[in-house]
């Protein structure tokens, strides 16, 4: 059993984790971070689809680190098959699609927009819609950090106010254009872009963290495809692994341990006073911190705080406010298919997530008066899998109406097929419920001997679902126009819990209703921070979590490092 | 390390169009991951050739029975045809007995308690183990495991194993040849994807003709490459 002492200790080196270590490490202090998974490197990295999109080489292993699912506390949890989340260092950036979106202005006040618009009834009784306690205009200059110091590609739709040419339309104004132009586009993208123009609506390149050109020593994007659920090969892909943790590895103050599973945040009344963590080898260990930053994925930042209760705390560390693990939500997906017998769209080529977008059905950027519904969906192309590979493609492309899913007429399709289909799909919001939720499961263990991460969650509410229709019926029509040979609808899920999971350390502007601040500062123990995609009130809109997880977390160094570290103790003044 | 990336990268395109060069229209070759042969029964030598395909002897995990069935099964899953390959040209077999020796080895009992309950809903229906059923009633067997209405299967149930064997077929058929399937890229020249591809142009992307500027490329192709990792 090892003991060390630090400034900062840092949960999970990710999206929030890598960029708050790297910002703090450069300010002088002294961090380590602890990470589940290995450190790997651009050259571990192959074109291999089973190993990556197929057995999920880069995720977490769920017969070791289960989570489990039930659509209700009524019925009984069982371990899903697949996690979001990575398994290393990076975290999630090292095999995510790289979708780098800033939310709208009116995304951060969901609530107040929509009374304004169609009055509180519009809001179904059980939501728990809110505001973010910040606007997007305190979030501009960090969005503008992340884009620069991490890479992002794109077409600015609005310059300081200024409507441009070529970039979404629906765009909140940001101070400058992307660092790097859009990636090229794909016979995909052209083929969505022409039918979205043909129905008056307005698609442009999607931002993505992937360098168009170089940038920063790193070579530009091959277009090899394999990018979604992959390692980038070349270090094109701006994930934390090649920008952040680089930058923190220069300043001498950084320590990365590797194989490290926190087990508990240990603290004394209403200061935190470190992390407890097992080891590679099973070894307990402890690091005492001035600050201790937990930043892991969603199911952790929850699990975590519940495995540190004290007896101040005996609902959850941090939890005074009882909202820990409450409001648990994740995009809702509908999918339409085309195929074009007068044409290869050859998907298999170029960055394969979300290609070209819609903005146009998303967030409030439509009216709903007349509609029963609110909020919407980001509308994109992308293939089956959101990677574009064959054995993706087998498994996640529905079969149209009368083909089978297996013998001769499923190859006929699939030989005939592969080269000429493309997927139209929306990710839609998911109001926060404050019954949808993460806690611990009492059946089911981790490796370690922890409680898995037990989530109660079913999207299939009348607000969700009557979106869902809606835009299905969008994407049904945008893919007639693309002058498809055949479009068919993919099944919707069964309530599960789909992509870009958020929700369980709710911010806020009141202790009493909310788990952190708007700094992620936890409001009881004001020397512990909970950064990441859990903090997030709403789902903002359609859009990924990505870049504003990262807008965050320079939010919070930036906090620490000019506002904390003069005078440390909350702030936020309750 | 950057500049090692690039060159890395200029390597790789230069290693494409090398390939391109030196296999003419033909594909790269790739070392097949074969099956033991020393295990050859004479059970095996005078298998029903119609089911038993290419494949002889012991692989590393399934017994000679067993081999035949999941061949078997795997053919009518995705069967071949003039000019499209189907699972036996792809090797699913092989693939998936070198996957429950090694990284599916978790599954083995899964397999050994489904084929003896495809072997006893076969039996009770046709009198017959499933290799020696025409194409018609083995599609009848595997359409009545989809819908979940054969009997005689406990765990996994019908539909459970069904699931597997089609998963495991895809995999067969589609995985890069280095994991003992693809056999030749007969997967991926059924379908037209051009594998392990490092380099797309923006000509490339544009297109709507299908690819071929390139033969089809396998991570081991790759790794042959004298300047990889150095």
């Amino acid at each position: 059993m090892a003991t060390e002492k630090t400034d900062v200790v840092i949960v999970g080196v990710g999206a929030a984790g890598g960029i708050i270590a790297a910002e703090l490490a450069k300010a002088g202090m002294k961090v380590i971070g602890l990470e589940r998974g290995p450190r790997l490197k651009t050259e571990d990295f192959q074109l291999d689809e089973l190993r990556y999109f197929q057995r999920l080489d880069l995720r977490p292993n769920p017969k070791r680190q289960p989570v489990t699912w039930r659509p209700n506390a009524n019925a009984r949890a069982n371990r899903t098959n697949e996690q979001n989340n990575g398994n290393q260092a990076g975290g999630g950036t090292v095999h995510y699609g790289t979708l780098s979106w800033r939310m709208h202005e009116s995304d951060f006040r969901a609530r107040s927009a929509t009374v304004e618009r169609y009055g509180a009834a519009a809001i179904p009784q059980d939501s728990s819609l809110v505001d973010w306690p910040l606007s997007y205009a305190d979030l501009e200059p960090f969005y503008d950090r992340a884009e620069y110091e991490l890479g992002v590609s794109g077409k600015a739709g609005n310059l300081k106010g200024q409507k441009v040419d070529g970039g979404n339309p629906h765009e909140a104004p940001r101070a400058r254009e992307y660092p790097m132009p859009p990636l090229q586009v794909d016979q995909a993208g052209a083929t969505f872009e022409s039918g979205a123009k043909k129905l008056g609506l307005h698609p442009f390149p999607s931002p993505r963290a992937i360098t168009s050109q170089t940038y920063q020593g790193r070579p530009a994007c091959s277009y090899c495809s394999f990018c979604q659920s992959f390692g980038c090969f070349i270090g094109a892909k701006s994930s934390i692994l090649v920008t952040k943790l680089p930058e923190a590895d220069t300043t001498g103050n950084f320590k990365l341990i590797t194989g490290a599973m926190c087990y508990r945040v240990n603290s004394k009344d209403d200061r935190a006073t470190g992390v407890s963590y097992y080891g590679p080898d099973g070894s307990d260990n402890t690091i005492e911190a001035e600050l201790v930053i937990v930043a892991p994925f969603i199911y952790d930042n929850t699990r975590l705080l519940l495995l540190s209760k004290t007896e101040k705390f005996p609902n959850g560390l941090a939890n005074s406010s009882g909202q820990l693990g409450r409001h648990l939500m994740a995009h809702i997906g509908a999918r339409v298919f085309a195929t074009y017998d007068d044409r290869r769209i050859n998907i298999f080529m170029g960055p394969s997530a979300q290609r070209h977008t819609l903005d146009d059905f998303n967030a409030d950027n439509f009216d709903h008066g007349g509609l029963s519904f609110i909020r919407g969906g980001q509308i994109s192309v992308a293939p089956a899998a959101l990677e574009a590979g064959p054995i993706g493609t087998a498994m996640n492309l529905p079969m149209p109406p009368g083909t089978p899913r297996w013998g001769a007429a499923y190859r006929d399709f699939m030989a005939k097929n592969f080269t000429r289909y493309l997927g139209i799909t929306a990710q839609t919001e998911n109001l926060p419920y404050a019954d949808q939720m993460i806690d611990l499961d009492p059946n089911e263990r981790d490796a370690w001997g922890l409680p898995a991460p037990r989530m109660t969650y079913d999207w299939r509410r009348p607000n969700e679902r009557a979106r869902i229709e809606y835009l299905q019926n969008k994407l049904e029509e945008v893919a007639r126009a693309t002058g498809a040979t055949k479009v068919w609808r993919a099944p919707l899920g069964q309530g599960a819990p789909g992509a870009h999971h958020e929700g369980g350390t709710r911010m806020g502007s009141d202790p009493k209703t909310s788990v952190v601040n708007r700094y992620s500062q936890s409001w009881d123990l004001p020397n512990l921070f909970v950064v990441g995609s859990s903090t997030f009130p709403t789902m903002g809109s359609g859009f990924n979590p990505t870049l504003t997880i990262q807008a965050l977390a320079y939010l919070t160094a930036d906090a620490i490092v000019n506002k904390y570290r003069k005078s440390p103790g909350a702030l936020v003044q309750a | 390390m950057k500049k090692l990336d690039e060159k890395r990268r200029a390597f790789l395109v230069g290693a494409a169009a090398g390939a391109g060069a030196l296999a003419g229209k033909g594909l790269v070759n790739e070392a097949q991951a074969k099956p033991h042969e020393k295990h050859k029964t004479a059970a095996a030598d005078s298998a029903d050739t119609a089911t038993s395909g290419h494949h002889e002897g012991h692989g590393a995990f399934f017994n000679d029975d067993d081999a035949k069935t999941v061949e078997a099964f795997a053919e009518r899953i995705m069967p071949g045809a003039p000019g499209m390959p189907g699972a036996k040209d792809a090797d699913v077999l092989n693939y998936i007995d070198l996957a429950l020796s090694g990284a599916y080895a978790d599954q083995q009992d899964f397999y050994r308690r489904g084929l003896a309950g495809l072997d006893a809903y076969c039996q009770a229906t046709y009198k017959m183990p499933f290799v020696r059923l025409d194409a018609a009633r083995q599609d009848a067997v595997i359409t009545a495991m989809e819908e979940g209405k054969a009997t005689g299967f406990a765990w996994p149930s019908a539909q459970q194993f069904f699931n597997t064997l089609r998963t495991h077929t895809m995999e067969g058929m589609f995985a890069d040849p280095v994991y003992g399937g693809n056999k030749d890229f007969a997967g991926w020249k059924l379908v037209g994807f051009p594998g392990a591809q490092p380099v797309f142009t923006q000509a490339d992307m544009q297109s709507k003709d299908a690819f071929k500027r390139v033969p089809m490329i396998g991570l081991q192709s790759q790794a042959k490459a004298p300047a990889k990792r150095t």
